[in-house]
């Protein structure tokens, strides 16, 4: 997992040898993932024809299961894990292209209540991960770490943080190992807490984007609900990695206060820095169906070819979890995250569930 | 990258353009083709 996040970053040395690097991982994404495809269409089939009671597994808990079985099981070899560390460069093109779903007035009529569940979860994780930090007496940057993983973004928030607070790689490590397990954790759980609820497409998409943290996990956990909820899941969730500049600036300061990290200077370049550039693309294909550039025929072709970047995202969400190597990170950090996690998907449980009646989702 | 590092010898390539432009260029790209109507259909 850590692996797949220090693969990301290497610089390129020669462009064309770092791109054919690249291939075998994404060939082996793009095959596992199409096999959760084949699986979704034939083995419920099959269970139909021959009597059985099967439930209808949908793709992406499919592609997930097979990436997870391989990482687990023989591990990914050297060959493959560039390819397979582009799962977000899919992610955020799929968003991008996710956009022409969305007319420009419906993402400003659901992004309105949206933003403001999502500042109460960004003020409330702040605050859950902060105190459970000191309780169980993490170092202060670790418990910032955590409360930015937990808060915004996940991964990124993490990477973004560690950078402008000068954290330990120790640190982010465990700050990232547990966000990720959790993340994987809220696939299997999510779903099912949503259906004892019965919780609508609409409500169980913005929990999703609201309570689990990494981007990747957030849209297969909506995903796995329903389509419609995976789109909210997509729309919340982005809503919160628009915000992730301004919780690392908040933080970047903070710690530049108590002389422990390099003092800000220019703030709003460090915002344009830190702002996600995919949430710029979404709102600009988003504003390009609005003025009817597409008809819709090609929307439904956008609409697919974003289905296609998720299915490589859902295959590498499998892939990147490694169990074994998450559990070396130690109990302490995974135990305040647990906790934390635990108390953000209630306490933004209970928010949805306000909004359901306020709004009528 | 930390101050610390600005004095070495070696300083590491900065990336040309970060992952998430280079999402959006493909998005774009794909959009332009599906536009000009080079993907007339894609399949699921």
């Amino acid at each position: 997992m850590a692996d797949a996040v220090l693969l990301a970053q290497v610089q390129p040395a020669r462009p064309v040898a770092q791109f054919v690097k690249l291939i075998p991982g994404v060939l082996l994404l793009a095959g596992v993932g199409y096999a959760g495809k084949l699986l979704e269409q034939n083995v419920w089939k099959y269970a139909k024809d021959h009597h059985w009671t099967f439930p209808n597994i949908e793709y992406v808990l499919w592609a997930i299961l097979i990436g997870l079985a391989i990482s687990n099981t023989v591990g990914i070899p050297q060959i493959f894990r560039a390819g397979v560390a582009t799962y977000e460069f899919w992610l955020k093109a799929g968003i991008v292209l996710l956009g022409a779903r969305f007319l420009l007035g419906d993402v400003l009529k659901l992004g309105g209540p949206t933003l403001a569940l999502v500042l109460i979860e960004i003020v409330g994780a702040i605050a859950f991960m902060t105190l459970l930090g000191r309780v169980f007496g993490l170092k202060p940057k670790l418990a910032t770490l955590l409360a930015v993983g937990s808060a915004v973004c996940g991964v990124s928030a993490i990477i973004a943080t560690k950078g402008a607070i000068e954290a330990d790689d120790e640190d982010s490590s465990f700050a990232i190992a547990a966000i990720l397990a959790l993340g994987a954790l809220a696939l299997f759980t999510f779903p099912l807490i949503g259906h004892s609820l019965h919780l609508s497409d609409h409500a169980y998409g913005v929990w999703s984007g609201l309570a689990v943290d990494n981007t990747a996990e957030a849209a297969a956990a909506g995903a796995l609900y329903s389509d419609a909820a995976g789109k909210l899941a997509v729309l919340t969730k982005t809503t919160r990695n628009a915000l992730i500049g301004f919780v690392v600036l908040a933080y970047a300061i903070y710690w530049a206060s108590k002389g422990q990290a390099q003092a800000v200077g220019n703030k709003a370049a460090f915002l344009w820095q830190k702002f996600p550039k995919f949430v710029l693309g979404f709102l600009l294909i988003s504003l390009l169906a609005t003025l009817a550039v597409f008809n819709k025929e090609q929307i439904g072709a956008l609409a697919n070819l974003s289905r296609w970047a998720f299915l490589l995202t859902f295959a590498g969400v499998g892939l990147r979890t490694n169990f074994r190597q998450l559990a070396k990170q130690g109990l302490r950090p995974f135990a305040v995250g647990a906790i934390g996690e635990v108390l953000i998907a209630v306490f933004t449980l209970g928010l949805v569930y306000g909004a359901q009646r306020i709004f009528h989702w | 990258m930390s101050k610390g590092n600005e004095g070495a010898l070696v300083t590491p390539r900065k990336r040309w353009l970060s992952l998430d432009t280079w999402a959006v260029l493909l998005a774009f790209a794909l959009a332009a083709l599906v536009r000009a109507g080079v993907f007339k259909h894609v399949p699921w």
